[in-house]
């Protein structure tokens, strides 16, 4: 009997294993897992594994069959990868132009194509022009071997040919003026004279087509581990970006002065920034290891007043299996990003923009299914993470982005600014939508929705910079300068320059920061338009008149917020507290001031506002001097003790806020200042080598004001002088403008601002109408009324700029956004993503996705690696990234 | 003894292939809902140089979002070519490129790859439209559009 039920027991225990097994197997040990494990046990052989694929317009597959001899086939690679590169680089300098293709994708208002020949010309239009002719047969046969369309080609019928602008619904009339101009790099241009539109409705017959699948194996060669790795050697600089025309500058955010960090000669040795490379720790492993940023390369073409700016982030898993990384980075705060590519090989993969929860879920089940893709999401208008998954181990990855933005101007000086790290935030208590800052490795700790992983001191990254500005000023410059970096530069002719960073200075460790002076005392008030499908836009300049500065300010109120926090310790509330000192002993009698600290919490000299005598200013130096950081950045403490002060209503009262921005609730701060401003006006001063520029703008901005910035060893005095100068000046406020013959709409900003020497007021919008007329400001400085006569050509193809729609396009999103921080109304992020998507820019709600579906790499996505960056020169580690 | 025994193994071989399907099912159902996969795009212009084209491709509405577009086989047309994004908010693609070089394609080329994400189990209807195709001298050419899937 015990046989049998030992016998019974042991039967229905193997049944049950059994189906145990059974079940988990199916739902654990198919699909990746298989493979993951296949491949692991492959790549630890040192073997080769192939995988099916199905693009056969891919590679070949490479067959290697000796652990020894993987290295060898990488580094060939390597060569075989820079070669294509050197070439591609080369035709891209033939066939990148982004102003051809948007002709060539012209769509009217309900999405239908348009091309007209006119168009087609325009976009072929170069140096020199050549009428041509216009074909209008075509063939439509079905392929035999594939499902296709072909139409009947377009007939251009009796429309008039030359001479004609013949368009469709209305939208033929492109710029074509504006447009040809930039085409003279592609040689052999023609010249158009006329060409009847294309009618797209008998534009080619369409067939909805079933088709088979046709996929083709494709081999694809997993790299063994370990080993030494082959040193990847930089991009060549042969990329050329296509010249921009456009006359506007920086918004109305009136700069008064900007740092003046003196790089420093930098010594050759062992300890060079960029001359070696981090090692690095993968997680569950001892192995000693560079990380995957490699290489960041710059390249920027300034023309007119705006620069077009092309971004190479370099990836490479070192590693000896599949990661995903992860960078934070920054970029200027105006920057419209309208174009993302990765590059894989010599593949060039546009991405797209899409509404951004639905890019970062295709790119969450890419990732997941071993696709490579990538994602740009932008954090902060100055902060963006990008996300590169499935990079193989040995595989290089580019991801090129590029923007453009406008520069500042002032006093005749142009401003090109390039942020290279993100500075370490503070985020107050309960705060989860900020910015992280954690130690290398310390990832998840901060609490934070984004994270920047900072280097500890005496860490250094192999990620370098490279960076190459072309400027084409138009007029003479006169003078160039970068005292933040080591700069060599070259005069082409005089309005012509190239400046590349010094090879020895290319640590992305501080803001880049080249300003160069043009001929002439000051600039005059303009206008620059552009006319496509959507309609027109244009930008007008507003300088103030040269009378405003003979005359005199009338008494200040002045109030000093020094940010006393952590961040701030050392060098850089040294320098604020030169400022404020340089500020005080600048008062006149008549003028009052009040000195507020902030950290963890906020106060003041005083609770009222102190007369200018001068042992009041004694008794400030002596406060101010007792001042010195440490704690948070309870700025919020900061902004209502400086805002909510009793005013006087019989003096100009400006807030003057002496900050790095380390904050990582900005959108908290912009909303208090909104609403607490009253009559104030804010004059922000950032000080530090990496500031949050975006904060401190948009406070000068909020605030009716300035900014200033200070860098770490710049003449505090020197800017504090620059800034009374300003505001030793009365401003011509209640403005007005009477357009003349042009029907304006959506202008931003939507009031025009008050018109300070030396502060140029940008204005863009919508409008109607194509004849010449007169734009007519008024204004008035006390009693005296003012006015600036503006004559324009509204065809006048000098004055055109493509770029101009999406200059409007960032305005407008900047504003709603700005709206957003304090108003609750819900449609305004949906409004947003709406013009974002519509012009194809990068947004709070919109993402850049690209995925290359022609080929699935093997196994599960590997581990994510975050790339470290190192903190902004001048900060303190120990205060400022949470460990 | 053998009964008990015969009974099990019975029972056994009874069972399995329920779990079997139900596993099979399982394994139906976790496969993805979304997939990847590239669709190639050829344009044939016959004996004329092929400098510019702008087609238009569409799909039933929700049925494949557009996740990259790259560039064709032959060097005038590698670079990535350029989508309208105003188009995309209706699902459309509209694509066009253009190079003016002096080598140019001729006969059937793979002008383009759209990589897609495709949503669902069904084989999408794609829809593709040449719009325009042209020479060096900007003079519309005839040409026959095509496209082959990937996987």
């Amino acid at each position: 009997m015990k046989t049998k039920i030992l016998t019974v027991s042991i039967l229905l225990g193997i049944t049950a294993i059994a189906m145990i097994g059974y079940f988990v197997g199916c739902s654990q040990f198919g699909g990746d897992a298989v493979s993951s494990r296949t491949a692991e046990q492959s790549s630890e052989e040192g073997d080769v594994t192939f995988a099916e694929v199905t693009d056969k317009s891919d590679s070949e597959p490479q067959v290697v069959t000796k652990p020894q001899a993987i290295l060898s086939q990488l580094q060939k690679d390597v060569a075989e990868d820079e070669i294509r590169l050197r070439k591609q680089l080369s035709e891209l300098i033939k066939a990148d132009d982004k102003e051809r293709a948007d002709i060539l994708t012209k769509t009217d208002e309900s999405g239908t194509p348009i091309v007209t020949f006119e168009d087609a010309a325009t976009a072929f239009k170069g140096k020199n022009g050549r009428e041509m002719d216009v074909l209008l047969e075509s063939e439509s046969e079905e392929s035999a071997k594939h499902y296709f369309v072909n139409g009947p080609v377009p007939v251009l019928g009796d429309k008039p040919g030359a001479g004609g602008m013949g368009g469709y619904g209305g939208m033929g009339r492109s710029s074509r003026t504006d447009r040809s101009g930039g085409m003279g790099e592609y040689g052999g241009g023609y010249k158009t004279n006329g060409l009847a539109a294309l009618k797209p409705e008998s534009t080619g017959a369409t067939t909805t087509a079933a088709s088979r699948p046709s996929g083709s194996k494709r081999g694809t060669l997993l790299r063994s581990r370990g080993g030494d790795l082959p040193v990847i050697s930089r991009r060549p600089d042969t990329r050329r970006i296509p010249v921009e025309l456009l006359n506007v500058s920086e918004d109305e955010i009136w700069v008064i002065a900007r740092p003046e960090t003196q790089a420093v000669p930098v010594p050759v040795g062992e300890d060079t920034p960029g001359c070696g490379a981090m090692l690095a720790k993968l997680p569950k492993k001892e192995k000693e290891i560079p990380l995957p940023l490699k290489h960041t390369d710059v390249k920027g073409q300034i023309s007119g007043y705006i620069a077009t700016v092309d971004v190479t982030q370099q990836f490479h898993n070192p590693y000896d299996e599949k990661i995903e990384a992860v960078y934070v980075f920054p970029l200027p705060q105006n920057a419209a990003i309208n174009e993302f590519i990765m590059v894989i090989g010599e593949r060039r993969i546009r991405g797209i923009i899409r509404e951004r929860k639905e890019a970062e879920e295709i790119y969450r089940e890419a990732r997941r299914q071993g696709y490579v893709a990538s994602l740009l999401t932008q954090e902060r208008p100055n902060i963006f993470t990008q996300k590169v998954a499935n990079i193989e181990p040995g595989k290089n990855i580019d991801v090129n982005i590029k923007y453009f933005n406008t520069l500042a101007y002032v006093d005749g000086w142009y401003e090109f600014v390039f942020p290279m790290v993100v500075g370490p935030r503070f985020n107050p208590p309960g705060y989860t939508d900020g910015v992280g800052a954690v130690a290398r490795g310390k990832n998840g700790i901060s609490g934070q929705k984004t994270e920047v992983q900072y280097l500890k001191p005496g860490e250094r990254s192999g990620h370098d910079i490279a960076v190459t500005v072309d400027v084409d000023a138009g007029v003479k410059i006169e003078e160039v300068e970068c005292k933040s970096h080591v700069i060599n530069k070259t005069f082409t002719s005089p309005e012509k320059l190239t400046v590349k960073l010094n090879s020895l200075d290319s640590i992305p460790n501080k803001d880049l920061v080249l300003r160069y002076k043009v001929a002439g005392k000051t600039v005059k008030s303009a206008l620059v338009t552009h006319h496509d499908k959507r309609g027109g836009f244009f930008t007008l300049m507003l300088y103030p008149p040269e009378s405003l500065s003979y005359l005199k300010r009338a008494p200040m109120e002045m109030i000093f917020v020094l940010d006393c926090s952590g961040s701030m310790s050392g060098k850089p509330i040294a320098k604020a507290k030169q400022a404020i000192t340089r500020a005080l002993r600048k008062l006149q009698p008549n003028d009052t001031f009040q000195i507020i600290r902030f950290s963890n919490n906020a106060s003041q000299l005083g609770p009222h506002p102190i007369p200018a005598t001068p042992a009041n200013i004694r008794k400030g130096l002596n406060y101010v001097d007792s001042l010195h950081g440490s704690g948070g950045t309870m700025m919020i403490e900061g902004i209502k003790a400086a805002l909510d002060f009793a005013h006087d209503p019989h003096r100009f009262r400006l807030v003057s806020f002496m900050t790095d921005g380390y904050i990582g609730n900005e959108v908290e701060i912009l909303a208090a200042v909104h609403q607490r401003l009253g009559v104030s006006r804010i004059f922000s001063f950032g000080v530090g080598s990496s500031v949050n520029r975006y904060l401190l703008d948009r406070m000068a901005k909020l605030g009716k004001g300035a900014v200033a910035y200070i860098g770490l060893d710049d003449s505090a005095g020197g800017i504090v002088d620059l800034f009374y100068e300003r505001i030793s000046h009365p401003a011509l406020t209640d403005l007005t403008i009477d357009w003349g013959n042009m029907q304006v709409t959506d202008m931003y900003p939507y009031h025009i601002r008050d018109l300070f020497v030396g502060r140029p007021v940008i204005l863009t919008g919508r409008f109607k109408g194509n004849s010449k007329t007169t734009i007519r400001i008024t204004g008035k400085v006390g009693d005296l009324t003012q006015e600036i006569a503006i004559g324009v050509k509204l065809d006048d193809s000098a004055v055109t700029h493509q770029g101009i729609a999406c200059v409007w396009a960032r305005k407008k999103i900047e504003t709603l956004a700005n709206q957003a921080t304090y108003d609750n109304n819900p449609d305004l992020p949906q409004e947003i993503k709406h013009v974002a998507l519509e012009y194809g820019l990068m947004s709070a709600y919109t993402a850049f996705i690209a995925v290359d579906s022609s080929r699935q790499t093997i196994g599960d996505h590997g581990i994510t690696v975050a790339v470290p960056v190192p903190v902004p020169d001048g900060v303190r580690y120990e205060t400022t990234v949470q460990n | 003894m053998k009964k008990i025994t015969a009974i099990i193994l019975i029972s056994i071989s009874a069972i399995v292939p329920v779990p079997a399907q139900q596993s099979e099912q399982d394994n139906a159902s976790v496969k993805p809902k979304f997939r990847f996969a590239p669709l190639h795009i050829y344009l044939d212009s016959g004996s004329q140089p092929l400098a510019a084209y702008q087609f238009e491709l569409k799909a039933p509405a929700g049925q494949v979002k557009i996740v990259g577009v790259e560039g064709g086989e032959h060097k005038a047309f590698k670079e990535a070519p350029y989508y309208d994004p105003a188009a995309l908010a209706n699902d459309r693609i509209i694509i066009a490129a253009f190079n003016t070089g002096r080598e140019l394609p001729k006969g059937r080329t793979r002008i383009a790859t759209i990589h897609l994400q495709i949503i669902g189990d069904a084989e999408p209807d794609y829809e593709l439209k040449l719009v325009v195709a042209a020479d060096a001298d900007a003079k519309e050419i005839p040409a026959k559009i095509s496209f082959e899937k990937g996987e």
